[in-house]
């Protein structure tokens, strides 16, 4: 038996511990369930908030490092290009934010079944797009 | 009991269990610094000093940060899980992490209570 896996596994070049299974990895053939858009996003947002770190301390320090800095830091956030990053950062947090409590709550079998899960990935989203709305009119107005 | 089977008998339910908490303690500190900002609105330099002077702010700040290192650890060592099947690139990746994170969190803990 072990011998014959041995036999196998060179014809198919696999290495050790891999097994054999069909991939399919053309993602458009893979049709993404609403359900399935919110957790991969969590996860994408999740790893943008990770990498954007390192500013968002850097900045806090030069914020609060004297008047002059202050100036700085206000003068590059009220440049656009810098507030459509923000919105876009923003929107990663509230994203994030939104389907984390989802997570949450489904953690305590709360809102589990199919169709529910499907409405309240629809609220996360919906949520989501709404509190970034409301701080673009806010940094714009 | 919860103890013990969170630790003997289902050890990657420590992981879990802790990527849950802290993340409440990060919901619950961003409402408050959210409502916090709304609240106090400051608008010049002394009054963004003056928000973060006091002490219990910097402590639920610091708390915050805590929670985000642990959080983030946890989060991007299982991506790297999902999709890093390199177990020698992997580990220079989780080394990395940890290694960023640690010089986030003394950076942060510096720059709140220094």
């Amino acid at each position: 038996m072990q011998n014959n896996q041995q036999k196998n596994s060179q014809k198919t070049k696999l290495r050790p511990g891999q097994m054999s299974r069909p991939k399919n990895l053309n993602l458009f053939t893979i049709r993404l369930p609403i359900n399935a858009l919110v957790s991969i996003l969590h996860r994408a947002t999740g790893c943008v908030l990770f990498l954007i770190l390192p500013v968002i301390l850097l900045l806090l320090q030069l914020s609060l490092n004297s008047a002059e800095h202050y100036e700085t830091v206000i003068a590059i956030l009220h440049s656009p290009f810098i507030k459509v990053m923000l919105l876009g950062l923003a929107w990663a947090f509230f994203h994030h934010f939104f389907a984390g409590i989802r997570h949450l709550a489904m953690d305590v079998h709360w809102m589990t079944t199919l169709m529910k899960a499907r409405y309240t990935s629809k609220v996360v989203l919906v949520l989501g797009a709404l509190a970034t709305l409301v701080l673009a009119v806010k940094i714009w107005i | 009991m919860l103890i013990e089977l969170l630790t003997k008998r289902y050890p990657g339910m420590r992981a879990w269990l802790t990527q849950r908490l802290s993340a409440l303690v990060m919901a619950v500190y961003s409402i408050f610094a959210v409502a916090r900002f709304l609240i106090v609105q400051p608008s010049n330099y002394g009054a963004w000093v003056d928000f973060f002077q006091p002490l219990w702010w910097r402590i639920a700040t610091l708390l915050f940060w805590i929670s985000l290192c642990i959080h983030a650890w946890l989060g991007i060592r299982d991506v790297f899980k999902d999709y890093v099947p390199n177990p020698s690139v992997r580990d220079v990746l989780d080394k990395l992490l940890v290694v960023s994170l640690w010089v986030y969190l003394v950076w942060a803990t510096w720059l709140l209570l220094a």
